[in-house]
């Protein structure tokens, strides 16, 4: 007996030390005038031409040197390493003249030579560098440096936006590639501690000096914690053991609001969008009538007008949120598209559009015109509060008509296993995080024949006509070089999407964050790296 | 002993009121009041309600009867396939009892968790959440029996060597006959193997529910209320969301009191 008595308790015990996660945590000291917070994983690589996830983008955007830097402010591409940057009236030559008495790290001199270099290595296949895809054919690409401070890059083909891609591309000494150990950003990598801490210090040969002439950055360093524990994030920065904290969920922003007053700030609608799509590929395993509702306009329609996105945004985010109808956000004012006319809220509506499509009701259960009843499963992906909720909203707001709503967690790699390759699904509820404002970079979400179409990827031919005239419309914004024509064709493609529901938007999440009032030089923007993004101007308040 | 019979009366008593409040008419565990969530203890809702507005006493309420039904039948399951095994053991020979003993073993060597959690995810999306959660129970009938196999392997072999089993045999009992003197003696072993595995039912339910893997939505489940212990950011909302551990414990200690006499 006393096996049982210690079984259970050790199985109760087992199970706060799964949900008890708010231990203390302990970290590394703090270096004199070191800036510190947290990001979720080890980065997958230091190498700055083969960044592919956040972790890593981080810590190429704290230490890589750019030709042109893209102001998350305001929006616009700034000079960085070049001094001034051109592009030819054809769009296919950019020349950039590199400023005087440019530095690497280690001291050594940073020239035009090296400048082509970085940029040729990104072209490369072999590098594998997902930035080279911006080019449209990096492999035909031509680069030259026709004295120690010109850079001359040739390009097959007009590229849109052209000058923001070199705000990916890092600089870094010719043929010494060192993984962020040389750089001719403001910081270096220093230390790397695999599930602990990436440290980075300051660059003592950094270009840029402030108005007063003092040299940039400020800071001494930056400690990059790996933590990906939200709880444990939250009680550190309450200690002040972090500086600030750049994606907070709405509830732990509640928390902070409540115990840090002004620390805690919503920044307001972000440029990312949640929202909920039907498997309507061909491909899939899905019974036949059941593709034929997900297929029908009318039936994604009156899901859309049965959900009510204000009860999303105000029970699911606490507020945090804005009901969305559209893949751009307000946020983007350039390219929102005010004028939409998109299926709000309307339950009768909904109820009177399927009985029109041959939906009928046995009792107070909806049925497709041959008798099957109604019931799909929506997946999200486990361990996401805000989706988990906003799922079961929408599971109350479908059985309003008369559907059987399941809804299924999964862990991600089991839900991309689904998404991507068995295409084993009815319906899934996932975010879309949107780094660019620029549409031209969701032409991998709208173009039909691209394996990121959701709802039927990879088609061979647009599947339906409104399909191929999106891909029309994106491929007209992307290459035409007048504005008014770049901006009808987006607003068009909203139409369309508004009008045939392929993705059901939900909410723009608003930016929540958390800054300690220490922190001097803060100036919060919406695009990535929010926070930060002027990181050389950062500082503590008290240090030198 | 006086102590054993309060606990007992508890447990139905607990169940009781638990029942009630889910049957009572008006309450639902899935209704949600959008316009109350994280409300306050109040005449409508006298534990609050949760995050989406739904009553927490009735979900609660649900889940413990849930828990405790399914993972009572689940037991009763696994108690029975044990009860089997175990005999079938004890009077086979050779090789055969030797196969029952090493399949016992195997499964005992099973990283039952991690299998379980391959089930749950295989099962179809479009499985209902009553349906997961009878599948749930079954597939820890089905992992749970091995260990009590062993108990009652031995048990029976204690039986059939026994002095007054020996007496019968040798008074003419058939080798056919004696296993219906053997079962009803079991029973003082097979019904602690029974106590003892509702609780621990219940705890694997529950850790399940706390891996995301448990009871579907809007199904109330115990590990999907236990996780809300998990935020910090919840307990400010309100204290209401330390009731289902609260009861979670009481039931664990009551079944406990009811082992120990057991």
């Amino acid at each position: 007996m006393h096996f049982v008595r210690c079984s259970v308790i050790c199985a109760v015990a087992m199970q706060f030390a799964v949900l008890g996660t708010s231990c203390a945590g302990q970290v590394a000291p703090r270096l004199p005038g070191e800036l510190v917070w947290t990001i979720g994983y080890d980065p997958k690589t230091f190498d700055p031409a083969k960044v592919d996830d956040i972790d890593a983008e981080t810590v190429r955007y704290l230490t890589s040197g750019v030709l042109l830097r893209f102001d998350r402010l305001t929006q616009k591409v700034e000079p960085s390493l070049a001094q001034s940057w051109s592009v030819s009236p054809d769009g296919k030559t950019v020349m950039f003249k590199l400023r005087a008495g440019l530095r690497f790290s280690d001291g050594s001199s940073l020239t035009s030579r090296d400048a082509a270099w970085s940029i040729r290595r990104v072209l490369l296949p072999a590098t594998g560098a997902p930035v080279a895809d911006e080019f449209i054919s990096p492999g035909n690409v031509t680069v030259e440096s026709p004295d120690s401070s010109t850079v001359i890059v040739h390009l097959p083909q007009r590229v849109i936006g052209i000058d923001k891609v070199f705000d990916e591309i890092a600089i870094e000494p010719a043929d010494r590639p060192s993984e962020g150990r040389i750089t001719s950003g403001p910081f270096v990598v220093s230390e790397y501690r695999r599930s602990q801490f990436v440290r980075l210090r300051r660059n003592p040969h950094y270009y840029e000096r402030d108005s007063s002439g003092v040299v940039l950055p400020y800071a001494t360093g930056v400690r990059l914690d790996i933590l990906n524990n939200t709880e444990q994030e939250a009680r550190l920065f309450l200690r002040g053991e972090y500086d600030l904290i750049d994606h907070l969920p709405p509830d732990y922003f509640e928390m902070l609001s409540k115990q840090a007053g002004s620390m805690a700030r919503d920044l307001g609608p972000s440029l990312n969008t949640e929202q909920m799509w039907f498997n309507q590929s061909p491909a899939s395993p899905l019974p036949a009538w059941e593709r034929e509702w997900f297929q029908d306009r009318a039936f994604r329609v009156a899901v859309s007008q049965a959900i009510r996105r204000d009860d999303l945004a105000r029970i699911a985010y606490l507020g945090h949120a804005t009901p969305a109808y559209s893949f751009i956000s307000p946020s983007n004012s350039l390219w929102y598209n005010p004028n939409l006319s998109a299926p709000h809220t309307d339950v009768a509506a909904a109820r009177s559009a399927l009985s029109l499509a041959g939906f009928r009701w046995n009792g107070s259960k909806l049925a497709d015109a041959a008798g099957h009843p109604i019931q799909f499963s929506i997946l999200i992906n486990a361990g996401n509060a805000a989706r988990q909720k906003m799922a079961t909203l929408i599971q109350q707001d479908l059985a309003a008509l008369g559907m059987e709503v399941n809804v299924v967690a999964l862990d991600f790699p089991a839900l991309i296993e689904r998404l991507m390759h068995t295409q084993d699904y009815e319906a899934c509820l996932l975010g879309l995080e949107n780094v660019d404002p620029e549409p031209n970079a969701m032409m991998n979400v709208w173009l039909s024949s691209s394996p990121n179409h959701q709802w039927d990827p990879s088609e061979k031919t647009p599947a339906t006509p409104w399909e191929a005239e999106i891909d029309r419309e994106m491929n007209r914004q992307a290459t035409s070089l007048n504005d008014t024509v770049r901006k009808q064709a987006v607003a068009r493609v909203q139409q369309i999407v508004a009008d045939q529901q392929p993705f059901i938007y939900l909410v723009y999440p608003n930016t929540l964050v958390a800054i300690s009032p220490r922190l001097q030089g803060v100036e919060p923007a919406l695009l990535e790296p929010e926070l930060v993004w002027n990181v050389e101007r950062l500082r503590l308040q008290g240090s030198q | 002993m006086r102590f054993h019979r309060l606990a007992v009366w508890l447990l139905i008593g607990l169940a009781g009121v638990s029942l009630a409040a889910v049957l009572a008419p008006g309450a639902s565990y899935s209704r949600q009041d959008r316009e109350q969530p994280f409300a306050a203890a109040s005449p409508s809702h006298p534990a609050g309600t949760d995050a989406l507005g739904r009553d927490r006493l009735v979900r609660t309420a649900a889940a413990l009867v849930l828990s405790l039904a399914g993972a009572s039948a689940a037991a009763a399951l696994t108690t029975a396939a044990a009860a089997g095994v175990g005999a079938s053991a004890a009077f086979a020979t050779g090789a055969g009892r030797w196969l029952i003993l090493l399949f016992c073993d195997i499964f005992l060597a099973l990283p039952w968790l991690f299998l379980l959690m391959m089930v749950r995810s295989a099962l179809p999306l479009t499985t209902s959440p009553a349906r997961s959660a009878a599948v749930t129970f079954l597939i820890l009938a089905a992992l749970g029996w091995p260990a009590c196999a062993r108990a009652v392997y031995s048990g029976v072999l204690e039986l059939k060597n026994a002095d007054w089993m020996l007496q019968a045999r040798a008074a003419g009992l058939r080798r056919s006959q004696t296993l219906l003197h053997v079962v009803p003696n079991l029973l003082p072993l097979l019904l602690p193997q029974f106590l003892v595995s509702v609780p621990a039912f219940v705890i694997a339910e529950a850790n399940l529910g706390a891996l995301g893997l448990g009871i579907g939505e809007p199904l109330p489940s115990w590990g999907g209320m236990l996780l809300e212990l998990d935020n910090s950011a919840m307990l400010l909302q309100t204290r209401w969301v330390y009731f289902p551990v609260v009861l979670l414990i009481l039931v664990l200690v009551l079944m406990e009191a009811i082992l120990v006499e057991a």
